[in-house]
């Protein structure tokens, strides 16, 4: 009996230390990165989180023109200019969506299968006008 | 060309009214002035302890230094900073001590650089993660950048500028 109890005990204590590792795993951010951008100026922080095996963007402390048609992408280079042009170019890009404020605290899924090492950058970009509001090379955290 | 335009008034009139909405709405020039202004909570629980406040990654000066340093507010309202991925150079009494980025010694590459600094602590490895308690009444604002300095020198190592999470 004596050792049936130890048994749970134990079992008990390994599942609640295994959820708080998961918790705290969780809200350590795995990239982050600060935004640049001139022509349209631009600021703030990206990070990238891995929830519940879903990799999400946050942009916080953000900033930046309200402006038509403007989206957040991942883009397969190590920075970004404000006059490159993704639409034209052969740089491969993930769209995450339309940008859903140019002011405040935002979160976006990155899609399953995004393969993060070869996505270092990520853009505020108006497809309108082909323009980089803001761009922010990814670092490890 | 006068002519014509007051003898087709309304054509005129419809032809500028849609060529006014199609440019308004290719450029949206309103949004120039208004703002939208969005709050999307974390996707994970507030005020986590493994949120930092501060986050920065360490560039070289004189030596090959880098690695991450973040600053972490505590449940007791004191401030740890931590080195992870850190790798420098060793060298005699070296310290952690918090600088100005703008401060023009930061970037010199030869030895005599006179900083104006805060004292952290002497750096205990000059590889591994490793962490420190600031001063709890620092001005982080100003005091922005976490460098690696050898006092008998003079010398910045390499430094990482702390940005707010």
């Amino acid at each position: 009996m004596g050792r049936l109890c130890t048994l749970a005990f134990t079992a008990t204590l390994a599942l609640s230390v295994s959820a708080m590792l998961a918790v705290a795993q969780d809200s350590k951010p795995i990239e982050t990165g600060t935004l640049h951008g001139q022509v349209h100026a631009t600021t703030g922080r990206v990070s990238i989180y891995k929830i519940k095996g879903r990799n999400v963007l946050r942009l916080t402390n953000f900033k930046t023109s309200n402006g038509p048609d403007v989206h957040v992408i991942l883009i397969a280079a190590d920075d970004a200019k404000d006059d490159d042009n993704f639409l034209k170019s052969n740089v491969e890009r993930i769209e995450l969506g339309p940008l859903k404020g140019n002011e405040g605290d935002q979160n976006y899924d990155i899609p399953a299968g995004t393969d993060l090492s070869k996505f270092r950058t990520v853009a505020i970009y108006c497809e309108r006008f082909n323009a980089t509001f803001g761009a922010a090379p990814l670092e490890k955290f | 060309m006068r002519a014509f335009l007051r003898g087709h008034k309304i054509g005129t009139a419809v032809v500028s009214f849609v060529l006014v909405v199609a440019l308004w709405y290719l450029f949206r020039p309103e949004k120039l002035f208004i703002n939208k202004q969005v709050n999307e909570a974390a996707p994970f629980a507030q005020n986590d302890p493994d949120q930092p406040t501060y986050t920065g990654t360490f560039k070289a000066a004189i030596h090959e230094t880098s690695g991450r340093a973040s600053v972490y507010r505590n449940s007791n309202g004191s401030l740890s900073l931590k080195l992870t991925n850190f790798h420098t150079s060793n060298g005699p009494d070296v310290h952690v001590v918090l600088a100005k980025s703008s401060d023009p010694a930061l970037a010199k590459r030869s030895p005599g650089a006179a900083l104006d600094s805060l004292e952290v602590a002497p750096l205990r490895g000059n590889e591994g993660d490793q962490e420190y308690t600031l001063p709890s009444n620092v001005d982080l604002a100003q005091y922005n950048t976490v460098t690696i300095y050898c006092e008998r020198f003079h010398a910045v190592f390499g430094s990482a500028m702390i940005q707010p999470f």
